[in-house]
């Protein structure tokens, strides 16, 4: 198949789609927190954020890239059979994806596109086994879904640990010693910018997958790309997807966060931002999709424990934990039903 | 914005309590210095002036009453604060009282025209000038609840305002005594002012004493919230 053959197209534009809403929303809460404390300026953050954020997609998106395009469910064994029905999944799982991002954020639920992504695509894999006499329930890889389900519950955990130790450091090595403590402050914007520049890069670095994983398990078995290789250009069309968010609405995001945060101290910003990349960065390494802005809410939680914060609402943690459980089956659910649409369609 | 296209991580930052609460202990400075305005025109028989300034103060024990409300939709159970909101709350309330007691006094002031005896115009000006002083050492204590947050309860900053809250005690000690010998001098006065006017009196005294009082035990309830945190 060509890449510019109908179904091929509609891949790619559905993957630049939730690009866009992960540029648009999960880049911009991830970036929106330096804008809050006062670090830097909206133009600032869109010019650092779309630059690092496409740095880590193309030298570090690639682990996370393929553990969504086939280690969850092993796109090369249905290939082998009708690679067709992986272009279909493909993009049954990334519509699905992105129907339940739209209809989230109208919501203004905390929902994750990783969460999304990796239910949708986990839908996909169930719906073949009615397509495909030779693949089983037992094909999919349930141990690589149950350890990427377990690290979307450790890493904002992780966050709030590692946010919890750096501001306690800050604190009794820093904040009780100095004589003016607003001092330190504006000495720690320096510090938040380049832990501003390490969350775009880490953010980079798991979230291209998203939009990504399903293009490019697409374009692989369309042949277009050599099997087991992500190369750098689907990385940077993810890349630049997400800037195109950030850029035509992500700016208005970070505007409401920038606004609506007003306690949050550099050092603070920095602790939590600092944990957050720390976290998604090692997840990045370790091939496993996590949601950063689940992680940077851990993070701040992490930091308003440690005395740095004077309100910290965790009512939202159970509302992240609902829309968190709600995710996974809709987005399954959702994707498997495109699916086996688009096969009595086409 | 027609639609809010937005997911954001906006709703785990709550509200900060504590700016309202230094606003609110404001207020309440507020209404007391209005107050010895109050009670200079007293003195001087300029019972127009003590109308006047008697609904300003009102107002601001108003503007008090609704700050204490904000501050307590501010703390729903869900909120993470670095202090016991129960202690907040604690302390919230005598600082409350420092408006509500002015108001109380200045509204005692409008409810009868007496003629004082030289001492005792003296004794309550007296009286006043300490209730001032004592308010103004709380204020100067409240402010640096800031600096407190801001370095996260650093024992530095413990140590400094935690310091500044026996000198707030020791002043409404002083209060106290200046109260007390007022109201000795007045039933020196009994034959002068008559019943009710003694009784005018007393209970003007007592009145302004409490919001002393106030300042004290508010002063008393900040060092609990963070000595317990």
């Amino acid at each position: 198949m060509e890449l510019f053959d109908p179904l091929m197209l509609a891949v790619l534009i559905a993957g630049l789609y939730m690009a866009w809403n992960i540029g648009a929303n999960d880049l911009a809460n991830s970036m929106g927190t330096s804008v809050g404390s006062g670090a830097l300026s909206i133009k600032q953050v869109i010019v650092i954020a779309g630059t690092l954020e496409l740095v880590g997609a193309l030298f570090f998106g690639e682990r996370v890239t393929s553990r969504i395009a086939k280690g969850i469910v092993p796109i090369d064994q249905i290939m082998a059979v009708d690679p067709n029905l992986v272009i279909m999944g493909s993009l049954a799982a990334i519509l699905a994806a992105g129907f339940w991002i739209t209809f989230a954020t109208f919501f203004h639920m905390p929902v994750s596109t990783t969460h999304s992504i990796v239910g949708a695509v986990t839908g996909f894999g169930i719906a073949t086994t009615f397509y495909l006499d030779s693949f089983t329930l037992n094909q999919i890889e349930w141990l690589v879904l149950g350890k990427i389900i377990i690290s979307w519950i450790t890493s904002p955990l992780l966050g709030a640990a590692i946010a919890f130790l750096i501001f306690t450091l800050i604190r009794i090595l820093l904040l009780g010693k100095v004589s003016d403590p607003y001092k330190l402050e504006k000495k720690f914007v320096y510090l938040q910018i380049i832990s501003a520049c390490f969350v775009a890069f880490a953010h980079g670095s798991n979230d291209v997958a998203n939009a990504v994983g399903p293009i490019s398990a697409a374009l692989s078995a369309a042949d277009i790309i050599p099997q087991g290789t992500i190369p750098v250009w689907v990385l940077a069309v993810g890349g630049l997807g997400i800037i195109l968010g950030l850029a035509t609405w992500g700016w208005k995001v970070i505007e409401t966060i920038g606004k609506g945060i007003t306690e949050l101290t550099p050092t603070r910003g920095f602790s939590a931002e600092f944990a957050t990349a720390l976290v998604v960065f090692g997840h990045s390494y370790s091939s496993l999709p996590i949601s950063t802005t689940h992680t940077l809410v851990g993070a701040v939680v992490g930091v308003g424990l440690a005395g740095g914060l004077a309100a910290v609402d965790l009512s939202v943690i159970r509302k992240i934990f609902i829309s968190w459980v709600i995710t996974v089956p809709v987005a399954a659910l959702t994707s498997g039903i495109i699916f086996a649409v688009l096969m009595e369609v086409l | 914005m027609p639609i809010e296209y937005i997911r954001s991580v906006l709703g785990i930052f709550g509200e900060s309590p504590f700016k309202p609460v230094h606003t609110h202990a404001e207020k309440g400075v507020e209404a007391v210095h209005k107050l010895k305005l109050a009670v200079d025109a007293y003195t001087k028989g300029d019972f127009l002036a003590v109308q006047t300034l008697n609904t300003e103060i009102s107002g601001i024990e108003y503007e008090a009453d609704i700050i204490k409300q904000t501050i307590r939709k501010l703390i729903p159970s869900s909120m993470m604060l670095p202090v016991d909101p129960n202690d907040l709350l604690s302390f919230l309330k005598p600082q409350d009282s420092i408006a509500d007691n002015a108001h109380h006094t200045a509204h005692w002031l409008t409810m009868r025209e007496t003629e004082l005896p030289l001492e005792l115009k003296q004794g309550l000006l007296e009286l006043m000038e300490r209730i001032v002083k004592t308010v103004d050492a709380y204020e100067n204590t409240v402010d640096d609840i800031a600096k407190l947050l801001e370095t996260s309860f650093s024992k530095k900053e413990i140590k400094r305002i935690l310091k500044k809250v026996p000198v707030v005690e020791e002043l409404e000690h002083e209060t106290d005594i200046t109260k007390k010998q007022l109201q000795h001098t007045i039933f020196k006065y009994e034959a002068e002012l008559g019943g009710t006017g003694v009784f005018y009196m007393i209970t003007l005294v007592r009145d302004m004493g409490n919001i002393a009082d106030s300042a004290g035990t508010a002063a008393d309830r900040l060092r609990t919230m963070i000595l317990r945190r």
